[in-house]
Formats: structure tokens, sequence, C-alpha cells
């Protein structure tokens, strides 16, 4: 227990460190709403499709919720090459982590789609509202609000879960912070500043994701 | 994709299963240890926070701290900074404990809120009730809160242990010889990376899948009609 802590190596490389934000939160954006469309379309597919699409979207939803995304990407990295076709990191990560976010964003999705109650799109009927004005004044309003702790929860796991991606080279956050240890080796100070840069993204992300649900849909939630 | 099905055959070797599924009863026995030591620190810091001592004040900030902040770095971070924190502090401990003690932590951060969700479900005014009948924070807990709490905590918790046999992966990269990493020594012995990576994740989908029809049934059993709560 002799050792002090030494800041000054890892405060000069701060910026180049928190450039790394950034790309962890692209790649968790774009794998977000990669993952929404699928989810959109694997939840409608699972209610509405026949039974040979329900059952091939269920075997999608759980393989991909059973399995490690970290081992997911390792075969589409290492493993699609056998087959002639060759990722780059960044790439295999988006695409790895897209499927697997679909796969629960499936899931959340069918759910929501399931807290519409006959009784609203009745009543809805009732009062004159055509199909469309029922989708659109009805339905999207609901489960927009049903949905949306749960989806803004899901991006936050999605935006830790980049962290994956330093494992294949990609300088995102962990990535730039294991490129700075390896030249540092100022192992520790490294990673607790690391760690402090995803509390502030992430309490960053959630604030305004919070503020924007309950401004735009009436969402309750709560930062603690 | 002839080169696959010839490497099959040696690759189904008997060493290699039994390597193999050594590696998988090292990824179970991390996530469940994970998820025992957690559960019970996190049921710990619940209890913490329901009480209302002004002596236990700076514990219950310590605690809110420790889950916001494990709940908000990637267990990736958190393997690298128990692995470092070791070092620093000088402890020699095996890889396997210092993945061990990360998925305590983390377990303890989620699973915390999981039983203070739990027992936010009860109504307030049954605690309230209790309280004005001079019950403990103690007899409040054992008698009201966690009897009928355990209903809503169990399913989620149940998730959470399955989550962790995922998340344990990461723990392959400090050197943890479990399943991804014995996909990965299988890789590096020359086996198509189709094999080791693809039996790892149908290793990985072996475990957790029953696991996960379990979770759901306990769902169904344990969850609480919608209409018994205005």
């Amino acid at each position: 227990m002799n050792y002090t802590l030494q800041f000054g190596q890892v405060i000069d490389h701060l910026p180049y460190l928190a450039g790394g934000a950034w790309l962890s939160l692209l790649l968790a954006t774009l794998a977000f709403f990669g993952g929404m469309v699928i989810g959109i379309l694997g939840a409608m597919a699972k209610l509405f499709g026949g039974r040979i699409l329900a059952s091939l979207i269920d075997g999608y939803v759980v393989f991909f919720t059973n399995t490690p995304a970290l081992v997911q990407i390792y075969f589409l990295y290492f493993g699609l090459p056998e087959f002639g076709i060759i990722l780059p990191p960044f790439d295999a990560v988006l695409i790895g982590m897209t499927l697997n976010s679909g796969a629960y964003l499936t899931e959340i999705q069918r759910a929501g789609f399931l807290s519409i109650h006959r009784h609203e799109v009745e009543a809805a009927e009732t009062i004159g509202l055509s199909q469309l004005q029922t989708v659109w004044y009805v339905i999207i309003p609901h489960i927009v609000r049903t949905l949306y702790p749960a989806l803004s929860n899901q991006y936050i796991l999605i935006t830790l879960g980049t962290s994956m991606a330093a494992i294949f080279g990609v300088e995102e956050l962990t990535g730039r912070a294991l490129s700075l240890n390896a030249e540092t080796f100022r192992s520790i100070e490294i990673f607790l500043i690391t760690a402090g840069l995803y509390i502030a993204v992430t309490l960053a992300a959630n604030a305004l994701l919070i503020f924007t649900g309950r401004y735009y849909f009436r969402a309750r939630m709560r930062l603690f | 994709m002839p080169s696959i099905a010839e490497q099959l055959p040696h690759f189904l070797t008997y060493y290699n299963v039994e390597f193999l599924l050594k590696a998988a009863l090292t990824t179970l026995a991390l996530s469940l240890s994970g998820c025992v030591f957690g559960f019970v620190l996190g049921f710990a810091i619940a209890i913490l926070r329901e009480t209302r001592m002004l002596m236990l004040l700076p514990f219950r900030v310590v605690s809110v701290v420790f889950v916001e902040v494990f709940r908000r770095i990637p267990f990736l971070v958190t393997l690298f900074l128990v692995f470092y924190a070791c070092q620093v502090l000088s402890f020699d401990v095996s890889v396997f404990i210092v993945a061990t003690i990360s998925t305590c932590i983390i377990g303890a951060a989620f699973l915390s809120e999981v039983v203070r969700t739990g027992f936010d479900s009860i109504p307030i005014q049954e605690r309230e009730a209790a309280e004005a009948m001079n019950f403990t924070l103690a007899q409040v807990l054992t008698l009201i809160v966690i009897p009928q709490a355990w209903r809503v905590i169990l399913p989620p918790a149940f998730a959470f242990f399955l989550s962790f046999i995922k998340d344990s992966a990461l723990a392959s990269q400090l050197g943890v010889v479990e399943l991804t990493y014995s996909a990965k020594v299988m890789n590096n012995k020359g086996f198509s990376p189709v094999l080791g990576f693809g039996a790892a994740l149908i290793l990985y989908f072996i475990i957790s899948y029953p696991l996960a029809r379990v979770g759901l049934h306990m769902e169904k059993r344990l969850g609480i009609p919608m209409h018994r709560r205005p």
C-alpha cells in the first residue's frame, strides 16, 4: 500500500478520453435506433404475422437474449471471414449490438402493443375516429407513454454495453482508456477517470431522456 | 465451409469437450456466486436505505453513491477497476476472485434497486399503520413488507442472474478461463472460429435458456393479479 495516485499524466490526455465518449454515444445511438427498427418490425410480425413468421422471430429473440453480446460479436468478427465476409471492427460491433438490442427491443415493444386495451380502440371507434386517427391519436400516444421508461432504460444499458467495442479495437471510451493505459501505465487513475466519464455521460443522457419524457410524453420517471 | 466439417471430429475430442464444459461450469460458478453475494449485499443496502436513524446517515449516503456509481459504469470498466485496485492495494488474488468481486459489486448495485422497488410496491399505508402500532423497522420489514414483497422481488432478481451469466463473458478479458475464454483458446489452437465461438454460443444457450423458462414460469406464478389493488 505504498501507492500514490498521480493523475497528472491522465489529465493531459483528458480531451482524448472524453472524445471517446462521443464515439460511445454514437455507437449506442446507432445500435439503439437500428434495434428499434428491428424491434417494431419484430413485434408487429410476432403479433400480426402468421405462425411461421412469429416462430421465426421467436427463435431470433430467444437465441439473441440467451447468449452474450460479446460472443455474438466475436462470432461475427472472427467467424464470418470463413464465409468470405470481412467486417471492419466498428461495423462488426455495430451489427452485433444492433441485432442484440433488436432482440430485447422486440420483447419490450411486444409488451407495449399488448398494453393497449380493446376498450380504448372501441371507444375511439364509437366517437367516430377513422382507423388512421385511432392509431395516431389513441394507440401511439399510449404505447409511447408506457414504453418510454423501459426504452430509455434500454438505451442507457446499450450505452454501457458499447464498452465491449474496446475489445475489438474500436477507439471509444474504454478503447481509448486501454490504449492510454498501454502508453502511460497509470492504470488505476485512467480507469477511475474513465468510470467518472461514463457516469457523467449516462447521467447527462438520463437527465435529458427524463426531461424529454416528462415534457413530451408525460412519462413518469425518476433519476434516482 | 468444407474445412469446418473436416475439423468437427477433431474438435469434438474428449479433452476439448471436457475443457469447454469445465469452462461452462466456471461461468456458472462466477455468475451464481456474484448473484448470491450480490443479493445478500443488495438486500442489506436496501434495508439500510429504509432506516431513518441519524447515526446511520453516512452509511446511507455511501450506499446510495455506491449503487448509483456502479449502475452507471460498464461491467468491463468495473472489472478493470477492481483488477487494478487489487494491484494498487497489493492484494494477491487470482483473476477468478477479481471477476467474482466485480460480479458481486454490480450484483449488489443492481439487486439493491430491485429489492427497493419490491419494498416500494407495498402500499405505504400498511407500513404507516404498522408504525402507528409501534412496530419496529425490523418488525415492519419481516412481518409486513418482505412476506408480500418477495413475489415482486424474485422474478427481476432471477432475470439479473441470467444477465450476469451473459455479462461474465467479459471476464475473459482478464484471463478468467470461462466459456468465452475457452472459445478463444480453441480458436488459437487452430480450429475455425465458427466452431469455437459457435460451441460457446450453443453452451451459453443451453445454460441460459432453461433458466429463462424457469424465470418466465416464476413470473407467471408469482405475478400479482392486477385487480387486487386499486
